[in-house]
């Protein structure tokens, strides 16, 4: 068959380095199937690819999802809320709320380059309420109350919740965003309104955008946004924070809401 | 009839006159013709490396998004990568694989020090600047691509899909000569007067297979965000691409959403367009004929979505990406014209430099 192979296509390679090209395309090959499949819904042909060697192969190196924007796009902004109970020369007083993220995208309306940080506040929303619409009555009644008093508020809150019937990833979950968004709130408190906090409150919603066929009425009723609303709790710092870096950031953004 | 006589040829076989080549039994043919196709395929990967103008426009790109990325969030990383993001425990428990993956790490280990995530923050924000300027491109880009990601993935709540699109794409561009044009390290061995391309077939087929690794992922990225789109209400009626314009967070020009999506129509063939230039992007760019329309269709989806939503980086790697469609002919002839007019603006008088000095634009 020899008279029928050009020896120019191949560039004149001998077998062993013919051999390694080979190896080269097929491992292509093996790339675009497992890209391929990856990529796409997952299907019974992931069956074909041998254990969890798909998964291994792709992360978390070639990680990645393409239903970005789909099946539906984004259609709501999410609000992180954010109040705190002072005490200022004896005398006990709430905060209004402040929305921190807002303050945060007022970096990113009007920018044609928005920081990331124009989210951090919005993206903690929008988790605390996933992990929240997963949780069963008995456990949102818990995290709905108060927990603020003592060293020991947290251990409380903890044992109340051990009690509650409701899925424990669920509550796990909860439970991280939770101690997240007080942390948060606790930042942003002290932030804004000083040392005089004793304790903060935060609450989350998303709210829907006004419906494309009323986008154009002279007065369009956007829909009422549905909130997340736990109860007061203690402080939280955690180890590491800067007060001080996280302060002069976020009271440095156009939208000036901090008092101190 | 003539179905009959074709059976009795191929049948007989051995049966041709002198003009006709000698007819080879089916199973034979096939071998034939599959080992043909096998040595067009090994000469495509070995002969010489593919798209290197295209590649080095994929560097220059891809290299000023993750500059741009670095620069717009250099006043937030504290706040959002350092000591005053401790409160989204991340530092302490990462939520990305990569903080705890050798190398990829780094950033995590010095994030809570703020002189020193500076520090590296600085060095990263260098070598990124390097990589676009093609500048010893085999060291430079590994360590690009290892500081960037160990950076961006600190902080996985605020992080999306273009980060991952980043990363696969400069990790596969590492694989390709993608310095051997328009960069620092071209002009180091033109002076060394170092040969570029031919005989060196381990290099090329890498390069080549990488690069078609890349076009894969293109298609990939376009092909599945299509389908994806189709399942959706919003994209089937096509007032999909109003819902995020009226958000704060995809919406950062309001009064800019308001306006483009006022029109009913507009927002139809914005939706609609989006899915039909990811399904069909393949198709169009791969047909000679198509491709500059498709170039086109796909250059105004990322332009209007990097400005309208505000995600202007992710953007531009995406067009960076797209760059490798484009004829290394096309890039020659464009720096040609463009030497040309630089030439004429300096010297209106001189001769005007003719398309035989493009082997010169190295």
């Amino acid at each position: 068959m020899n008279d029928v192979q050009p020896q120019r296509r191949s560039g004149g390679l001998t077998g062993t380095k013919r051999f390694v090209v080979v190896i080269m395309a097929l491992f292509l090959g093996w790339h675009v199937f497992a890209t391929a499949l990856w990529v796409a819904p997952s299907s019974a042909l992931r069956e074909v690819v041998p254990g969890d060697a798909l998964r291994g192969y792709m992360m978390p190196m070639f990680g990645q999802s393409w239903s970005v924007f789909a099946p539906e796009p984004i259609s709501a902004d999410y609000y992180f809320d954010v109040r705190a109970s002072m005490t200022v020369g004896g005398q006990e007083s709430v905060t209004e709320w402040v929305r921190a993220s807002d303050v945060e995208l007022s970096r990113a309306t009007h920018h044609l380059f928005p920081p990331r940080s124009a989210m951090s506040a919005l993206a903690q929303a929008l988790e605390t309420r996933n992990a929240w619409l997963k949780l069963s009555r008995e456990q949102k009644a818990v995290f709905e109350a108060n927990y603020y008093e003592g060293d020991d508020w947290s251990a409380r809150m903890d044992r109340a919740l051990d009690e509650a019937p409701g899925q424990e990833t669920a509550l796990t979950r909860y439970k991280e965003e939770d101690r997240a968004s007080t942390a948060y709130a606790t930042q942003v408190a002290l932030a804004v309104w000083g040392d005089g906090v004793q304790r903060v409150q935060y609450r989350v919603a998303r709210h829907p955008v006004v419906t494309f066929e009323e986008r154009n009425d002279v007065a369009p009723e956007r829909p009422a946004p549905s909130f997340v609303n736990p109860g007061w709790r203690g402080l939280v710092v955690e180890p590491g924070q800067s007060q001080e870096l996280f302060g002069s950031y976020f009271c440095a953004a156009p939208a000036q809401v901090c008092e101190v | 009839m003539s179905n009959l006589r074709t059976v009795t040829h191929s049948g007989a076989g051995e049966t041709c006159d002198g003009k006709r080549e000698p007819r080879l039994p089916v199973l034979v043919r096939i071998k034939v013709e599959l080992l043909k196709r096998l040595e067009d395929g090994t000469g495509w990967l070995v002969s010489r490396p593919r798209s290197l103008y295209g590649l080095a426009v994929t560097r220059i790109l891809l290299g000023i998004a993750g500059l741009g990325l670095l620069l717009t969030n250099f006043n937030a990383r504290h706040y959002l990568f350092g000591a005053a993001a401790a409160w989204n425990g991340q530092n302490a428990d990462p939520a990305s694989a990569f903080p705890r993956i050798w190398l990829f790490s780094i950033f995590r280990a010095v994030a809570d020090i703020p002189a020193m995530l500076t520090f590296l923050y600085v060095v990263a924000a260098v070598a990124a600047v390097l990589f676009t300027l093609g500048w010893r491109t085999h060291v430079v880009g590994p360590a690009h691509l290892v500081l960037w990601v160990s950076l961006i993935e600190l902080n996985d709540a605020v992080s999306d899909q273009g980060d991952n699109a980043y990363r696969i794409f400069v990790l596969l561009i590492l694989f390709t000569r993608c310095s051997e044009k328009w960069s620092f390290d071209a002009v180091r061995s033109r002076k060394r007067g170092d040969e570029t391309s031919g005989g060196r077939w381990f290099t090329n087929t890498v390069h080549n297979i990488a690069l078609a690794a890349m076009v894969f992922q293109v298609f990939a990225i376009y092909v599945a965000g299509g389908f994806y789109k189709l399942g959706g209400e919003s994209w089937q009626h096509g007032y999909a691409a109003y819902l995020p314009l009226q958000t704060a967070q995809f919406g950062t020009w309001p009064e800019l959403s308001e306006l483009v999506t006022a029109w009913g129509p507009a927002v139809v063939i914005a939706s609609w367009g989006s899915i039909v230039i990811q399904v069909f992007f393949p198709f169009l760019v791969l047909q000679r004929s198509t491709r500059r329309l498709g170039m086109l269709a796909v250059l105004a989806f990322h332009g209007s979505i990097g400005v309208l939503m505000g995600i202007p980086w992710f953007s531009l790697a995406m067009i960076a990406v797209d760059a490798i469609f484009v004829r290394d002919r096309t890039y020659r002839s464009i720096a040609v014209r463009m030497r040309d007019a630089m030439t004429r603006r300096k010297t209106p008088r001189a001769p005007v430099l003719t398309r035989s000095t493009t082997k010169e634009l190295v």
